[in-house]
């Protein structure tokens, strides 16, 4: 096929390129660049002077419990999320794709709903739900002759990352359980047939031919968890700020808090540059998958 | 119906609508809760309220929800507009460009795509603080935009890549330039495209909190999610006036995507949060 190629070094083609590229640049690429490049730099908020430390922010980094504590947080979280987020929404598309006829779309559209919902609205309405005065939850765990926590559902440092899973779950399996069902829908439904007529039914066809058929997907949708879960900031800063006692810390709340709390500048450069480098490798994986899903 | 299928299918049935009943809780909470007042929640948190006040809507418009709302309007409708248009415009070019060096400009704004926000949040401040730009709203549209531009481009890329080339040659035969074939064929049937982007990115910026958080400080200038969360400090003890807050910044995005429905998850497939 003839396609009408451009005229090399036209204008009009650089015009037209231009703003995305520069809007781009301006305010991703080249933040990117000089944060690893501030990264070996130690400098404040108001101070004009970068004093070069070479590798001491990440030496600080590779000392600090409370940086560990926070990744080890992000993983916990990752984990978490890939079996609640990604298991539940596969159990969910399986379940809507195949397993019932009526009322599918009236789920469908409710589970997803979350998803459009900001996390500042769902950080507030979780809290009030485990709210130790007024929430609901107390409530109905007291009706039940039970004792709620005393610290409160994000107040005791044993259960509050476990409610930060919990909200999560609650605002991402529709997400999940959406993409996956495209992935589903996508499987000719004649192969189902085939393989009915061999004898393979029920959970036989869905080891053999639903997950092959979803295996991309199914990687898709975990790669997306696991890049969430790195880059989880707003649910956590809100509901707890990464308290009670670091308990919820997260390399985003951590970044923030060394940067704009005790204005180490070069500190939280490194920490950023962590979250970075592993952000890009997985993003590059999920862009290379998502043109072959 | 064999009567194990038929139980299997209860099971599955109540799998469904339990995790069902799990997602409309806690609208349920925010909706009822913003329409009791503040003794009412504290003596029967699990009730409805015994009338429905609108008192508790009214203090949250009063102490500035006009105002976010306002500047949601503004940021969103202006970032939007500008991502729509700038990754129209390029992914076009990449669609149809033999040139070698597109290769690498594509990869350039797709490289922004595996960039997290909260990676360049230092950098980003200080550029925007030395140009002088903090607590602007036009000027905040402009990292929103930026940050709406791979994804959009990649979608727009996609779209260019099966559209019908023949109108284009037929409209350039006529002598149009290439920016006229563009804006005057091209764009105007692109209504799907444009539909899953302008959707998909309302919403995410609707709902942006962390720039925000950076970038406006002062009150007059927040939008709603950062706004709503500057309250809090100041008006703790009112949850309901919280909650309705909340329920005014969330419930038209839920209007929005029960009439696009469609639209909206088709766009979401290539994406990461």
């Amino acid at each position: 096929m003839n396609r009408p190629a451009l005229p090399a070094g036209s204008l009009s083609a650089s015009a037209m390129m231009a703003p995305a590229l520069i809007l781009v640049g301006v305010f991703i690429l080249i933040p990117a660049v000089v944060a690893v490049v501030g990264s070996f730099f130690d400098f404040s908020m108001t101070s004009a002077t970068w004093t070069f430390v070479g590798g001491a922010n990440y030496r600080r980094a590779a000392t600090d419990p409370l940086f560990w504590l926070a990744i080890s947080n992000n993983i916990f979280i990752v984990v978490g999320s890939v079996i609640t987020q990604v298991g539940g929404g596969a159990i969910l598309a399986a379940i809507l794709d195949r397993g019932i006829r009526r009322g599918s779309v009236v789920y469908r559209t409710i589970i997803f709903m979350p998803v459009v919902i900001s996390s500042i609205a769902v950080a507030f309405v979780w809290m009030l739900i485990l709210d130790p005065n007024v929430g609901p939850l107390n409530a109905v765990v007291k009706a039940l002759g039970l004792s709620p926590p005393r610290l409160g559902w994000l107040g005791d440092p044993a259960i509050s990352l476990w409610m930060l899973l919990l909200i999560a779950a609650w605002q991402n399996v529709g997400f999940q359980m959406m993409l996956i069902l495209a992935g589903l829908q996508a499987i000719p439904k004649e192969n189902y047939e085939a393989a009915s007529l061999d004898g393979a039914r029920g959970l036989k066809a869905f080891w053999y031919i639903t997950l092959p058929g979803i295996r991309n997907v199914l990687v898709l949708a975990t790669l997306i968890t696991v890049i969430g879960g790195f880059k989880v900031f707003d649910l956590v800063f809100v509901t707890t700020g990464g308290g009670p006692a670091n308990a919820t810390q997260v390399l985003g709340t951590y970044t923030y808090t060394q940067a704009f709390s005790f204005g180490n500048m070069g500190y939280a450069n490194a920490m950023a540059v962590v979250l970075l480098v592993t952000a890009a490798l997985l993003g590059w994986l999920q862009v290379r998958l998502s043109r072959r899903a | 119906m064999t009567p194990r299928s038929r139980t299997v299918a209860i099971g599955l049935h109540a799998i469904v609508s339990l995790w069902t009943l799990f997602v409309l809780l806690p609208v349920f909470v925010m909706v009822i809760s913003a329409f009791k007042s503040q003794a009412e929640l504290f003596t029967r948190p699990l009730s409805l309220p015994k009338q429905f006040s609108f008192a508790a809507f009214e203090r949250a418009w009063g102490i500035g929800i006009s105002g976010f709302l306002v500047n949601s309007l503004l940021v969103t409708a202006l970032s939007v507009l500008i991502i729509l248009l700038a990754s129209s415009l390029a992914a076009y070019v990449l669609a149809r460009s033999e040139r070698p060096v597109m290769r690498w400009v594509y990869v350039a704004i797709v490289a922004g795509f595996a960039v997290p926000l909260q990676s360049v949040m230092v950098p980003l401040y200080q550029l925007v603080s030395s140009a002088g730009l903090l607590n602007s709203r036009l000027a905040i549209a402009l990292p929103y935009a930026a940050y709406g531009i791979p994804f959009t481009t990649m979608l727009f890329y996609t779209f260019f890549l099966e559209f019908p080339r023949e109108l284009e040659e037929a409209a350039r035969l006529d002598g149009c330039g290439r920016i006229e074939v563009f804006f005057r064929i091209v764009l105007p049937l692109s209504g799907p495209a444009i539909a899953s982007g302008a959707i998909f990115q309302a919403v995410f910026n609707w709902n942006e909190f962390i720039l925000a958080l950076l970038m406006l400080t002062r009150a007059e200038v927040r939008t709603l999610p950062v706004g709503i969360y500057g309250l809090t400090g100041q008006y703790s003890a009112d949850w309901p006036a919280l909650m309705a807050g909340l329920a005014i910044a969330t419930v038209p995005l839920i209007i929005i995507f029960l009439l696009a429905q469609r639209h909206f998850v088709r766009s979401l497939a290539g994406l990461g949060k």
